[in-house]
């Protein structure tokens, strides 16, 4: 008998394209629950990854391409960094010629106003929270959107997490 | 997964609805038709139950901001209740968790 377990935990680095306007959620959050088996996550730590992950899929639906049908590639992979830590990267890559531009600067502090609270702000501020690392590559045809997420923080005391 | 919703009044100004599914951007806007009628200005108590949603994302967390602003300028009372441990994570990380007004589950 096949352990599913076992499986998962081989998977290298996962690749695909997915439209924009699909509700694609659950395939994203397949992809980090892949990652998360593989490494040991806590369950919270996995939903944040999962959250953030949403929220950069959701600005490029919205905002690079004005919920219009478009192409998002989207790929997702361990490594290790500079000082042999490991880490979980999302790469996205979208082909929208206008709109977003993220800076940091841009995303909202810490005492809210209730008034003025966007889904777009929210969505920034979730991702800058969780995130260890959130980059912006403006290419000819489109971006690169680069996301970095620590592992250590988030794995099960006890687990032997395998890169 | 399809979000569900059903809401239920007693007929006394009090409302609750049940949300069941993830809250995201593909689907908070089904959410917010459906909350928005309940926020009504002679309304004494709105009461949103999550025990069934384990995933919510920021759309889903503006739209309950929604029923916030209504409490606050109508001074109804606007409720989460059955809060699942993902979407209270959620919450603490906008810090929004000591600005609604949350049911403590029960156990």
């Amino acid at each position: 008998m096949t352990n599913h377990r076992e499986d998962v935990s081989h998977v290298e680095k996962i690749s695909c394209q997915l439209n924009c306007q699909t509700q694609c959620v659950d395939f994203l959050r397949s992809m980090v629950a892949v990652m998360a088996e593989r490494t040991g996550m806590d369950p919270c730590h996995t939903n944040r990854i999962a959250l953030a992950v949403d929220e950069v899929f959701a600005n490029i639906a919205e905002h690079g391409y004005g919920g219009e049908p478009g192409p998002i590639e989207c790929e997702t992979h361990i490594r290790c960094n500079g000082n042999g830590l490991r880490e979980l990267v999302f790469d996205f890559r979208d082909f929208a010629t206008s709109g977003w531009v993220y800076e940091e600067c841009h995303v909202p502090q810490s005492d809210l106003n209730m008034d003025c609270i966007s889904p777009g702000g929210l969505g920034l501020r979730l991702i800058a929270e969780v995130a260890d690392s959130f980059k912006q590559e403006i290419l000819p045809d489109g971006n690169r959107w680069h996301l970095v997420f620590s592992l250590d923080k988030g794995v099960q005391s006890g687990t032997a997490a395998r890169i | 997964m399809e979000l569900q919703l059903e809401s239920e009044s007693n007929g006394d100004g009090c409302v609750q609805l049940r949300v069941c599914g993830d809250v995201t951007i593909h689907t908070s806007s089904k959410l917010r038709e459906k909350l928005k009628p309940l926020l009504a200005p002679d309304a004494r108590e709105v009461r949103v139950l999550l025990d069934d949603v384990e995933f919510m994302d920021s759309s889903g967390i503006a739209t309950l901001v929604e029923g916030l602003q209504w409490s606050r300028t109508s001074g109804g009372r606007f409720i989460l209740a059955g809060l699942h441990e993902n979407v209270r994570d959620v919450l603490e990380l906008a810090k929004l968790d000591t600005v609604f007004d949350i049911e403590e589950n029960n156990g």
